[in-house]
Formats: C-alpha cells, structure tokens, sequence
C-alpha cells in the first residue's frame, strides 16, 4: 500500500499479479463475458493507480476495496447492457432467478497456487454454510446488484421477507469473516 | 462484510497480453500531467502559429467528436426503435463455430419491413472468409449481408429486407470466400425460419 501510495510502478505489477485473476473472475461471474470482463479488469486497475490515496485503511483492507471498486463496475456495465436487451431478456437470455447454485460449487484444486487462495475457501466456505434462502438473496444482491424490492419481486416474496434474510446472511457472514485480513503486505 | 464476497468467486487466469495492456492504461494515464505540461510548454514555444494550429485541431476534434456522437445517437435512437417495437419479434439462434458456442439473434422488424442482426460468440473468421447472412425466400436464398468477424466480438447491423415481390421465410448464415457469394457455397452455420 505504501509503495502504491509512493507511485512505484513495481507495486502496481505486483498488484495486478496478486489480484488480476480475482478481478477477473468476479467480473466475469457477474457479467458472463470473457471481452467485457477484462475491460473492467483495465478500469479498476486505472481507478486504482489514480485513486489509491483515496483508500482508507481504517475503513478497511485494500482486497475488498479493490473488489467493490470491481463489483460495481462490473454492475454498471451490466445495467448497461441490460437496458439493450431488456426485450430478449424477456425473451428468456436473462439468467435464472436461482443461477447460485452452480456458483458455489467447490473450484478445482489446480486453482490452489493462486495467491489468495485460502482467503477464496474461507469466503467461499462461509457462503457455502449460509440457508438456500439466506445465500440465494445474497447472491442476488452481490452478483446481480438488484434491490430489496427487485429481488423480492424476483423471488415472488414479501419485501419484508428479503430484508430479514439479507440483514441475517449479512450477520452471518459478518460473524464468520470478520478475522479476515489482506494477503497483501 | 458483504465487501469479502468476491473472493468466493473462483479466480480466472487473465490471459497474458492483459497485464501489458492494463498496466500501460493505468501508467499512462499516471503520466498525463507531465505529458499535458510538456505539450502545453511547447504550445507557447512554438508561439501563436502553433497555438493558431492546436485552435484548428481542437475545433476539428470537437466537430469530429459531434458528429460521433450524432451518429451513435443516430444508431441508438434505429436499435431502440427495433428492440422497444410491440411489432418486433425475435429470433435468438445458437450456433457452434470454430469449437465455440455463440449465438445470433434477429429483431424482425415487420412493420418497416427490416431487420437487426446481431452475432455473439462466433469464431473470428479466417483470413480469406468471411459470414454471410442469407434471406430464405420463396424464390431461393437471397445474399443479405457479410458479416466479417476479423475480432472477437459481437457485431450488430440493420438490413432492409428484400422488395416486393420475394417472401421471406427464413434466414442463414454460411462461411463464404471473403468477397461473399452469390449463393451458398461453404458450411452452413445456421438455417432457421421465421
């Protein structure tokens, strides 16, 4: 972080190295396109050089920051698109309302050199552990950026319902990952 | 804490060229000020003929940016038009080419009688072919358009259909010789009616 802040360019490689491939992978988890996915990858690196004096360590480790600043570029170019082809959505392209599913399916364990990895199965695992009701709003929340009211019509329940099961999943996972701490120095 | 959730999601190996790509992004634009205070130094340098010439520059490139900009208003204003038409159906078409899985799909704009195409996910095509789309009319296939793909991503193009006189029943799409043909020659990717 102090090296970013100091504008050593190494630090930025070492950044990208570290975590291209889970940029990578969660923009492509939320917009299902290898060519897209890699143009958010260029964006939060961009954003992340220019802005990194905006991060606050108080507030946070820089991982999840850096993943937030993924999440919602990735939702907005995913609105983007949305708003194009509503009409063959309606037409059934759009994803199933329950895709979760297969999302929290175990990865191959090639994957394990990764850097980061351990960090990957514990979120992972404590995703794995919430109720199908508590993760399916979650996932609809974080993948798919949808509002309470959104997902409550998706999901044909009450809105009250929505917000008890996020505000739950969320006490949950707060519980369970609290510890967590950047692999980065 | 919702902020660690995208670590559940399993990593992707970017491919290579990426790093190079980003990192070059990313330092360029770290280098703009310096950049932009040389070139604003060697404006004043050059004295008023330069300054005269960067004016011109800059009134061409904000013209040349207006007329983009009218002509993606332009294009957004003819793909809204197909896509929010009650009129308009649509025809969605998986296809496998080169090994991969895409898809085509047709707004069938009835009422102007034209058509929106776009393909998705189709193998970049070889140096010396290219796609052709193919109207299935009454009277036989009729060449509709070349669809060259010489990168990997999606193309989007508005056809008048056919005049009066043929019916279309239906479309295709064949590999053909780069300057397209007169009627199918190569593999049908796809043949579907409407």
């Amino acid at each position: 972080m102090r090296r970013l802040k100091a504008r050593d360019e190494h630090a930025l490689q070492e950044l990208y190295d570290a975590l291209a491939p889970w940029v990578l992978g969660l923009a492509y988890r939320i917009l299902h396109d290898e060519d897209a996915a890699e143009e958010v990858v260029g964006d939060v690196f961009v954003k992340v050089w220019r802005g990194v004096h905006k991060h606050d360590p108080d507030r946070g480790p820089l991982v999840p920051w850096i993943l937030s600043i993924a999440r919602n570029r990735a939702l907005d170019e995913l609105r983007r698109r949305q708003r194009w082809w509503r009409k063959a959505e309606r037409w059934g392209q759009a994803r199933g309302a329950t895709g979760a599913g297969e999302e929290v399916a175990n990865p191959g364990p090639h994957e394990a050199a990764v850097p980061g990895w351990p960090l990957h199965r514990e979120v992972h695992a404590a995703l794995a552990t919430l109720p199908d009701e508590l993760r399916r709003v979650v996932m609809l929340a974080y993948f798919e950026g949808l509002s309470h009211s959104q997902i409550a019509r998706r999901l044909q329940q009450p809105l009250g319902t929505v917000k008890t099961r996020l505000r739950a999943a969320h006490q949950k996972l707060t519980d369970q990952l609290a510890h967590l701490k950047d692999w980065l120095e | 804490m919702t902020d660690w959730l995208g670590m559940s999601v399993p990593p992707r190996t970017p491919r290579p060229e990426l790093k190079g790509r980003v990192l070059a992004r990313a330092l360029a634009r770290g280098r703009r000020w310096p950049l932009a205070l040389a070139a604003a130094l060697v404006v004043v340098a050059g004295g008023g003929g330069s300054l005269w010439w960067a004016h011109g520059r800059i009134d061409a490139l904000g013209a040349e940016r207006d007329r983009l900009a009218a002509r993606v208003a332009a294009l957004e204003d003819t793909v809204s038009s197909f896509i929010h038409d009650p009129a308009t159906r649509l025809i969605q078409v998986p296809v496998s080419t080169g090994g991969r899985v895409g898809s085509v799909t047709i707004f069938v704009d009835s009422t102007r009688h034209r058509w929106l195409v776009r393909c998705e996910g189709l193998a970049p095509n070889a140096r010396d072919q290219t796609y052709q789309l193919w109207f299935v009319t009454d009277k036989g296939m009729q060449p509709a358009a070349l669809m060259l793909m010489d990168r990997d991503q999606p193309m989007v193009m508005g056809l008048p259909l056919p005049q009066a006189g043929e019916r279309v029943m239906g479309a295709a799409m064949s590999i053909e010789p780069r300057a397209g043909s007169a009627s199918p020659s190569g593999p049908i990717v796809f043949r579907v009616g409407l």
